[in-house]
């Protein structure tokens, strides 16, 4: 009988002295040693792909302090922030090719100059003032209660779905990415990988019907290293495919067989894939944002060695619910966003897809105008930013609020009214995709309360 | 006299002509039975993986010569074995204390700690009443974070009344969720206070954001759910939560605003140790900081004792503090929202509305007229009928077992410890995807009611365990869990003191015969649930391996640990143990 005594030996004896022992992450490494040569694969021409790179600020992004109003609006902001606001000379001036609606001037927090960047180069564009909606509402209609608002508004769990879904009147956890995959997933030659994949673990973005999220992590896929398909490890790989492919009565049994098998399934594939795609040329930062959004472009560098045609991509970033000590802790966020996503669409031209890959933000809610002390508590609306050729950059979409403490666009202490609902936003997003006209309202059942469906952000 | 069913349904298991029996580790004969059970060794098993870190088969055999009952009653009244001492010693030693000592001192009370109970019980509570130390806040304060775990074990069994208020001052929650400094509106500076505190206790410690039914079914209205509260609230109650600060503030110019700003940690001059005293200690109130202007809107509910849930302008920030925190206690949301979060953590994913309607009723009254009697609710959820029944394979009821749990059970059920004591097991997260107090956010590492799509959102299901259990933590967790079982155990010639290694020898006797090891087995880490399929799978597996063809030779000792091993790990791997019924 064959031993299967390789891995049992690559055990303390390999091990003793080093360090990271007492890691069992580290002892994995001596398996991984074991893994097979892996196959180059060769890259095809761009072609008709197109994915959408949805990057998800956990907390509530204070976009409020990410883009600012300089020159006469300024004093409004600053009244508002008092303590918290950036002061008028650190800002980094934007140059819209198109007035904003209003007029006025706009500049970028101070770190984020990548963001500047690629606004005055007409790859990013920012949709302001946008936040959950059912129908387009007024202070008066607010204050009043004439017109519904979605449920739970101001909580971070609700308002994620709210913002990943948009389905505000139902139960409904089906999110917008992954209702889109539901509709085009069978256009890629490969349907064993699913068309959505997040770096950042579940979430209700990417879950459609039909489809939902396959997870990688800023490594990729990892193998489980004792059933790894080498002659030596056959039986006991047997033994353990027997009991995963077993009949089971449990649906959490059930639901536990279909993770490991795909989780199996899908490594090797992933594996190939990436180690088989040319190295990346493009620098990422070392920040959690950048490990992901790197990984993303490496998918992407793979896509044709994958098979894919059509993805949409989850990462995120936590840190955003800046209660406390905001001026130090949101700065280094936004540094992160900025260097991360400047980094990414840097990825996208070396791989020739600049003009079929599109990212966005997303994030619950803006955050309140008036000030706690030294953070800011939960909003409603924020500015979001969109990131690629194919965005018709260097403007502001929508009309920067007044920013008055219980001025016309304040519901109350500084919750900032949305004048744009996600579902314009996202269905912006979803047509330049391809979503059909008659296709959009069945993932936007609720878009045609909003004056316009294309917010226009969108070569 | 009860049915031996579990020594019956072994027998049916064992291939014929095989002997099954091995006296020294088989329970069930031999033993007085208590009225109240547990009848056999499954039955006591089965206790165990809930109410504690992992069975032993010491401690299987001891309760059931006690009984649930003795055994309850023992581990209710059983003293913690407290945290914050293991760090302090390690500082006492001249060891740097991080975050890492503090995980260290969770591994060692769980595996070691004879108060499991408690110990199981204030984990599950950690991840209710959840602080982190992946918020800049607080992740240098490895201290302060064992004596916050400390104060939930010191109440797992205390009034969930006195838990509230320890936690609210605890100026660990004040840095995680901001009420530290939270100071008093002043329109001058645009400032009010901060809310983050008052909406987390009541939508993730105390209430929730829906109206509840005493069954934890939620109430609605024309088909929508009833919210329990709106902004109005939590501003009320963000006002509540003002003019906290560290304790023993000196205030020898009158509480001047340099003061409350530039409050110092401990005593000035600073000792060492010591200067950070305050973060073992509760906040303090500053009355000038104190929001007393205006009245404040709290939770109205039927039978609310304030009127409309209104508190009066004025009064002292330590009696609008206690006044807030009766006004949410006393919501009875309270019992059925804790009831379901409780039976989740420690039994079942999808209880009843029966079940979370009994145990919400402990909560509410614990037989001597007491509200909040965590020991009550404990004994309820344990006790319940619900818990206690092994349902079928068919059924929904059991949940997914947490990563972390997995590997406490193979530690404890092998005797795993380190030649020097420690338990350098410092990133748990990076393989299992959790670690104690170090999830992403308040909303802890998975929902109370995360569901998967597909066949479970189709059932109307709920996982929350299942929302970590991401491709790469599949795996991840498959090779940490193996990772122990084959590489981490006692006597292997490359085995360092600082190695926390599992003990096989004893299990070697056993590994000669295939079907009294997997019968082992079954008992140990499955509860005796495996299926008639897996057990004789795992038993023609198990014999094969370097099986020469003759059951009557001795195997040596090195082909035997590999069936130990591979039947640990096939075990531990397999979706029959996963989810645990």
């Amino acid at each position: 009988m064959m031993k299967r005594r390789d891995l049992l030996l690559r055990s303390l004896q390999c091990a003793a002295g080093s360090a990271a022992f007492t890691a069992l992450s580290g002892k994995l490494q001596l398996a991984n040693a074991a893994t097979l040569q892996r196959p180059k694969s060769r890259m095809l021409a761009g072609g008709d792909y197109r994915a959408l790179v949805c990057i998800y600020l956990y907390g509530g992004n204070d976009a409020f302090n990410m883009v600012v109003p300089t020159g006469s609006g300024y004093a409004q902001y600053a009244t508002a922030r008092a303590d918290l606001a950036i002061p008028e000379g650190e800002l980094l001036p934007l140059s819209p090719v198109v007035p904003p609606t209003g007029g006025g001037s706009f500049g970028t927090h101070p770190g984020m100059p990548e963001l500047q960047s690629l606004f005055n180069s007409q790859r990013a564009a920012i949709v302001a003032n946008t936040g959950p909606l059912l129908y387009p509402i007024t202070k008066a209609e607010y204050t009043n209660g004439t017109v519904p608002v979605p449920a739970q508004l101001f909580s971070h769990s609700d308002q994620t779905v709210l913002w990943q879904t948009p389905q505000a009147e139902t139960q409904n956890r089906r999110g917008w990415g992954g209702r889109l995959a539901d509709l085009f997933y069978s256009t890629n030659v490969n349907q064993q990988l699913s068309m959505n994949i997040s770096v950042s673990g579940e979430n209700v973005f990417q879950s459609g019907e039909t489809i939902v999220p396959y997870f990688v992590s800023t490594q990729g896929a990892e193998a489980i290293h004792f059933v790894e398909d080498v002659p030596w490890l056959a039986e006991r790989r047997a033994a353990f495919l027997a009991l995963r492919d077993g009949t089971y009565a449990h649906p959490l049994q059930r639901e536990y067989v279909r993770r490991m098998t795909r989780a199996m399934d899908n490594q090797a594939m992933i594996t190939s894939a990436l180690d088989g795609a040319p190295p990346l040329a493009t620098a990422f930062p070392d920040t959690y944002l950048g490990r992901q959004l790197r990984m993303v472009a490496r998918l992407l560098s793979a896509r044709s060695s994958l098979q894919m045609t059509r993805q949409i991509f989850f990462v995120a970033a936590g840190g955003y619910d800046t209660h406390d000590a905001q001026l130090g802790d949101h700065a280094d966020h936004l540094a992160e966003l900025s260097g991360a996503i400047s980094a990414f669409y840097n990825a996208t031209v070396e791989l020739g897809l600049d003009q079929q890959v599109t990212s966005f933000t997303a994030s619950e809610f803006g955050r309140t105008l008036s000030i706690n002390g030294d953070g800011t508590d939960h909003g409603w609306g924020s500015h979001h930013l969109v990131v690629g050729g194919a965005v018709n950059g260097g403007r502001i979409y929508g009309t920067p609020p007044d920013l008055t403490i219980d001025g016309p666009d304040d519901a109350g202490w500084g919750q900032i009214i949305p004048t744009q609902s996600v579902d314009q936003y996202a269905a912006t997003l979803s047509t330049w995709y391809g979503l059909s006209d008659s296709d959009r309202d069945m993932v936007f059942p609720n878009l045609s309360r909003f004056s316009s469906p294309n917010l226009g952000f969108m070569a | 006299m009860k049915a031996r069913c579990c020594m019956m349904a072994a027998l049916a298991l064992a291939a014929p002509g095989t002997s099954v029996w091995a006296a020294d580790h088989i329970f069930d004969t031999g033993l007085e039975e208590r009225a109240e059970g547990p009848y056999s060794d499954a039955e006591a098993a089965r206790f165990l993986t809930q109410a504690t870190f992992g069975p032993t088969l010491s401690e299987i055999r001891r309760l059931r010569d006690i009984g649930y009952n003795a055994w309850l009653a023992e581990q209710l009244a059983a003293p913690s074995t407290e945290h914050l001492p293991y760090l302090q010693a390690q500082q006492a030693q001249g060891l740097e204390v991080y975050q890492n000592s503090r995980q260290e001192a969770w591994w060692d009370r769980a595996i070691t700690a004879d108060d499991q109970l408690r110990q199981r019980v204030a984990f599950a509570l950690s991840e209710i009443l959840v602080i982190s130390d992946q918020s800049g806040a607080i992740e240098g304060q490895p201290f302060g974070m064992a004596n916050y775990y400390d104060l939930l074990l010191n109440q797992a069994f205390g009034n969930y009344r006195t838990l509230m208020y320890e936690m609210t001052v605890s100026p660990l929650m004040g840095h995680y969720l901001s009420m530290f400094k939270n100071r008093k509106p002043d329109a001058a500076l645009n400032i009010r206070p901060d809310e983050n505190y008052a909406r987390e206790i009541m939508q993730l410690f105390s209430v929730g954001l829906v109206m509840l039914n005493p069954d934890g079914t939620v109430q609605t209205s024309g088909g929508d759910p009833i919210p329990t509260y709106d902004q109005y609230t939590i501003r009320g109650l963000a006002h509540v939560f003002t003019g906290w600060n560290w304790a023993n503030c000196p205030r020898t110019q009158g509480g001047q605003w340099w003061e409350w700003e530039f409050c110092p940690i401990g005593p000035v001059p600073y000792p060492e140790p010591g200067w950070d005293v305050g973060w073992l200690l509760p906040m303090e109130p500053w009355e000038s900081y104190h929001a007393v202007d205006d009245s404040k809107q709290l939770l109205d509910y039927p039978g609310v004792s304030l009127p409309n849930g209104v508190l009066p302008a004025g009064g002292l920030a330590v009696d609008n503090l206690n006044a807030a925190l009766d006004n949410v206690f006393e919501h009875p949301n309270v019992g059925p929202f804790l009831a379901r979060r409780l039976i989740q953590r420690l039994v079942s994913s999808n209880p009843t509305p029966a079940y979370v309607g009994r145990v919400a009723a402990a909560f509410n009254n614990n037989g001597s007229g007491v509200r909040g009697d965590l020991g009550a609710v404990v004994r309820a959820i344990l006790m319940d009928p619900e818990a206690r029944t092994l349902a079928p394979e068919s059924s929904d009821r059991g949940k997914v077992r947490e990563p972390l749990l997995r590997q406490t059970h193979l530690w404890r059920a092998f005797n795993a410890y380190a030649n020097d004591g420690r338990y350098r097991e410092w990133n748990p997260e990076f393989n299992l995807g959790q670690a104690a107090l170090r999830s992403p956010t308040v909303f802890n590492f998975f929902l109370p009611d995360f569901q998967p799509a597909g066949e479970l959102t189709d059932l109307n299901l709920v996982a929350p365990e299942f929302q970590i259990a991401t491709d790469p933590q599949v795996a991840s967790s498959s090779n940490a869990l193996g990772a122990i079982a084959y590489w981490s155990w006692r006597g292997n010639p490359g085995q360092q003191a600082e190695d926390v290694v599992i003990d096989l020898g004893p299990e070697l006797p056993f590994a000669q015969n295939p079907v009294v090891l997997v019968d082992r087995y079954d008992l140990l880490l499955m509860n005796r649930t495996m299926s008639d399929a897996m057990y004789n799978l795992l038993v023609n597996y198990i014999g094969s391996i370097d099986n020469d063809g003759n059951p009557n030779n001795t195997l040596p000792d090195e082909q035997r640990r590999e069936r130990v091993q591979d039947a640990i790990w096939l075990i531990q791997t397999s979706p029959e143990y996963v989810v645990e019924r």
